[in-house]
């Protein structure tokens, strides 16, 4: 008896787990899902999708589904080239001269930081801001300077935002940017190889190949990364025309880039941009590889140190004092 | 399998892969640079930008040969300075308009600092005059300025102070002491930063 | 439901969408707050796909922010379904049995919650398809994040065909045959634990971010997960109990009180050891730590954020243990959704933010998500819940008409 009545309960309650609901109700909520679903949609998902001309998307189509950089031939990679100029050229009216060329032989770069010259003129980061074409919306800038207090070497005791005159009595300023690590934890992070070491040192980032996802940025113990959380906004007469693939062109919304040693300006012989724009000469730059070269002797002849050396990056960037 | 089985498996994987995910290494690249004693030929490297200021060779050689610095007598203003100051002496109208007065000395501290000749030949304007009585060219000014500041002078020659001009590679061309330098008030003046850091918000 | 020769693979999906669009009205108002969730979440990802993640509260210190710390926490609870496959395979716990689909379900939904905020998190989510071995590149083994996305993947296989075959063999009215699956079960249970600790050395194999590089942190997440999963699998068996004729067994619910109670003992215990050693002699590595319990330099929006999150789990975890009212459910329901919901919050933003806060150069900032990471996220939620709902509906009706055949 009693098991026929449970029989009928779940008969009963297993009809009601297959109840028809009306018609309507479900036609109803069918309709708003779809029309939520396409309004949402239709708001722009597909960024700049508008007055597109048919070679602005054929290059776009071949950009898409190119490879990564490093896997490149030279052929591909002076056709992405071309293809990125001539995409400038169409979206924004800009006439570029991209570069692809490759390292140089018995070439590794190194820099040096003289933290007794520098007076915190902020010089090297305005001429790295116009250089390498940084967004000017967000402030982005690859080289922090700090006024610290003596006693002190670690940069969080030192004001990275100060605004006065300079220099200060009895304070020093240290510079910090990306130290371009031998044993970089950011080129290991990164789950797309989207970044790299170049055989001359510089650790450089295949902006077209990078998905964004800002592991190498967490791994990055130097504040070394930049993320384009928006898209990046130079003035047209601002822009620095002369660029090289994997540094200074105008990088897309959504992925990483960092300081390059001002790759396209170094590869050609020409010191990088904050180098040149040091007015009390605190930086130093060159072939470490070169034993004539000034770096190895700001190495051989001064006391040198790195930042956080306990962590085994093996930076090429030394601080040193006169 | 058994349980057994697949634990001694996940466990053998395990252990190998940990065992590629590379071992730490104490090899630095301080080493690699140590030995890296091969000359390297820095004209080699194709140069785009040329140094387009006047540079003359220097009279010292550095530790890589000889070297270029940037020329100064074309960036003073009235050089040759024989032009005026010769036997004769000069006119109270020229006198009036030329005699150096916006020239500020502050060399040295407040009450010791140097004199006008200190460093300038009292009897050849044109030239500058070490402690020794030698005559020196205005171009070569560091062979006066590091008698005194002979550390800076020594660095300057290996690259530790002061900076090439334009390229790394290629033949070396470095900034005079005068390019940076006021030899007048040679201290760098107190300024605005060229621009400042937003916090994040 | 339809006659058992008539039944083949087409029938399977088409029955199941039939069953998810069937139900009373509450179910129906239920659907549509969710599809209504989802639709606005939508919306605001396509607002984030045009301006990018500026939208969000993230910045070049804050990097990660709400996406990635649900990403983590949800995890935990897609590995916790192990706590209920272990009891019903390797002890072969006859009420465990039971309801061994329904925590396969939620290790599903949760999964595919996990894979989604990382989509969403994503600058490039078009580039995506670079992480793909021989047509882009995959970095393995040095990547920890390549090593997570192929046994997230992998897990997803694992629990989401496992259920499937059974599913469809009871469907169509035959046993399933346990030869076949009972060693990717025990590949399961191992592949839990190891998508844990994978997920916690991504955070851990840093360390340019002492708040996450110590050892504790792989056995940590276990932990939390122990005591999170099935903490919300007892709500679901609950309102699976109450509102269906699937009817689970006290001794079930017993059981995972226990479960929880350890899982959320030594995760105490842990978080104890944490603190002990970034307070006892604090260093320069502390000063995150700092941050998250204390504030530093007037910024301390986490204080009260960790503070209540610690407490609450406490209390949780003190009913849970010492049971009073002696197995009442109204005072261990809402003692597991206080501890799956404290535990959310320090595992999820208590553990993400405070890592990248200071940045590597000592500046502090604070983070809120934005309209953006809300509505996203709630709409991933809606996401997962649909999920969960569609398959255990699915699963409960074949369970049901299967023992009844």
């Amino acid at each position: 008896m009693s098991s026929k009545k449970i029989k009928n309960e779940e008969i009963r309650t297993a009809s009601l787990l297959e109840k028809k609901s009306t018609r309507r109700n479900f036609l109803k909520g069918l309709s708003i899902a779809a029309a939520a679903g396409s309004a949402a949609l239709t708001t722009g998902c597909i960024p700049a999708a508008d007055a597109a001309s048919t070679e602005e998307l054929k290059l776009r189509w071949q950009e898409f589904f190119k490879k990564n950089y490093r896997l490149m031939t030279q052929e591909e990679k002076d056709a992405t080239v071309a293809r990125l100029e001539r995409l400038s050229k169409l979206n924004a009216n800009l006439d570029v001269q991209m570069g692809s060329y490759p390292p140089l032989d018995g070439v590794l770069y190194g820099y040096a930081f003289n933290i007794t010259r520098c007076e915190g003129f902020m010089e090297c980061v305005t001429a790295c801001v116009k250089e390498n074409n940084l967004d000017r919306k967000t402030n982005t800038q690859y080289i922090r300077i700090f006024e610290m207090e003596p006693g002190q070497l670690d940069p969080s005791t030192g004001d990275g935002q100060y605004y006065h005159e300079v220099p200060v009595d009895n304070k020093f300023y240290m510079g910090t940017q990306c130290f371009h690590c031998e044993k970089a934890p950011c080129t290991k992070a990164c789950p797309t190889k989207a970044t790299w070491k170049e055989p001359d040192g510089i650790v450089v980032v295949d902006y077209d190949w990078c998905i964004g996802c800002r592991y190498c940025q967490a791994a990055c113990p130097y504040y070394g990364r930049r993320f384009n959380w928006g898209k990046p906004e130079i003035p047209k007469e601002e822009v620095t025309r002369r660029q090289h693939y994997l540094g200074n062109r105008i990088r897309p919304m959504g992925k990483m880039e960092k300081c390059t040693f001002c790759i396209q300006r170094t590869r050609k012989g020409r010191l990088p941009a904050c180098v040149e724009a040091c007015p009390t000469g605190a930086r130093v730059f060159g072939n470490l590889l070169d034993p004539e070269s000034e770096i190895r002797y700001v190495l051989k002849h001064k006391k040198v140190f790195r930042m956080k050396e306990e962590l085994g990056t093996d930076p090429k960037f030394w601080y040193f004092i006169d | 399998m058994t349980k057994l089985n697949y634990s001694c498996l996940f466990l053998l994987f395990f252990v190998g892969l940990s065992h590629s995910l590379g071992a730490a290494s104490e090899k630095s690249v301080v080493d690699e640079i140590k030995n890296a004693e091969d000359r390297f030929d820095n004209r080699s490297v194709p140069l785009v930008e040329q140094v387009v200021d006047e540079a003359v060779l220097a009279k010292e050689e550095y530790q890589g040969g000889s070297f270029r610095v940037l020329a100064r007598k074309a960036k003073i203003e009235r050089y040759k300075c024989s032009s005026c100051h010769t036997d004769k002496p000069v006119t109270a109208q020229q006198g009036a308009l030329l005699t150096h007065g916006d020239i500020i000395l502050e060399h040295g501290s407040e009450d010791q600092g140097l004199s006008c000749i200190d460093c300038h030949h009292p009897q050849d304007r044109d030239y500058l005059e070490d402690k020794k009585g030698r005559k020196i060219d205005f171009d070569h000014s560091y062979q006066l300025c590091g008698q005194c500041h002979f550390r800076q002078k020594r660095d300057w020659l290996g690259g530790a102070h002061g900076k090439r001009v334009v390229n790394w590679a290629g033949e070396r061309t470095v900034y005079n002491c005068t390019t940076c330098h006021n030899p007048h008030s040679p201290r760098f003046e107190k300024r605005f930063p060229a621009t400042y850091s937003v916090e994040l918000d | 439901m339809r006659a058992l020769h008539e039944r083949n693979l087409r029938t399977f999906l088409t029955d199941v969408i039939r069953w998810n669009l069937r139900g009373s009205l509450g179910v129906q108002l239920f659907r549509l707050v969710l599809v209504g969730f989802m639709g606005f979440g939508v919306y605001a990802y396509s607002y984030q796909a045009r301006y990018g993640l500026s939208v969000t509260g993230m910045n070049d210190i804050v990097s990660w922010g709400f996406y990635i710390s649900n990403f983590t926490f949800l995890v935990g609870v897609a590995a916790a379904a192990v706590m209920i496959i272990l009891p019903a395979y390797v002890f072969h716990d006859p009420d465990f049995h039971r309801v061994v689909i329904i925590g396969e379900g939620v290790a599903v939904g949760a999964l595919v919650m996990c894979l989604t905020f990382i989509l969403v998190d994503l600058g490039g989510p078009l580039q995506a398809w670079h992480l793909i071995p021989v047509i882009g590149i995959f970095n393995f083994p040095s990547s920890i994040l390549a090593w997570d996305v192929l046994v997230l993947n992998g897990y997803l296989l694992l629990n989401g065909l496992i259920p499937a075959y059974i599913l469809y063999s009871h469907y169509k009215g035959r046993p399933a045959d346990e030869r076949k699956y009972r060693p990717f079960v025990f590949l399961s249970i191992f592949w839990a634990f190891s998508i844990h600790m994978v997920t916690a050395f991504l955070y851990q194999g840093l360390p340019a971010r002492p708040f996450w590089n110590n050892p504790l942190m792989g056995p940590r997440f276990l932990a939390s997960a122990f005591a999170a999963g099935p903490a919300l699998i007892t709500l679901i068996l609950a309102i699976i109990h109450t509102s269906t004729t699937y009817k689970i067994d006290r001794s079930v619910f017993n059981k995972l009180r226990l479960i929880i109670v350890i899982s959320a003992i030594i995760n105490l215990i842990m978080l104890f050891s944490e603190v002990f050693k970034e307070f006892y002699f604090p260093t320069h590595h502390s000063i995150s730590a700092v941050y998250l319990w204390f504030g530093m330099d007037g910024h301390n929006s986490l204080v009260p954020w960790i503070w209540t999150s610690v407490c609450v789990n406490l209390l949780a975890t003190l009913v849970l243990a010492f049971n009073p009212g002696k197995n009442n459910p109204k005072v261990l329901l809402p003692a597991c959704l206080f501890l799956f919901v404290a535990i959310w919050m320090e595992k999820g933003i208590g553990l993400i933010v405070p890592g990248l806060i200071p940045s590597p150069l000592g500046e502090v900032v604070d983070y809120l998500p934005t309209w953006v990471e809300f509505s996203v996220t709630l709409g991933i939620f809606a996401l997962g819940i649909t999920v969960v709902t569609w398959l255990i509906r699915a699963a409960l009706i074949i369970e049901q008409n299967y023992s009844g055949v």
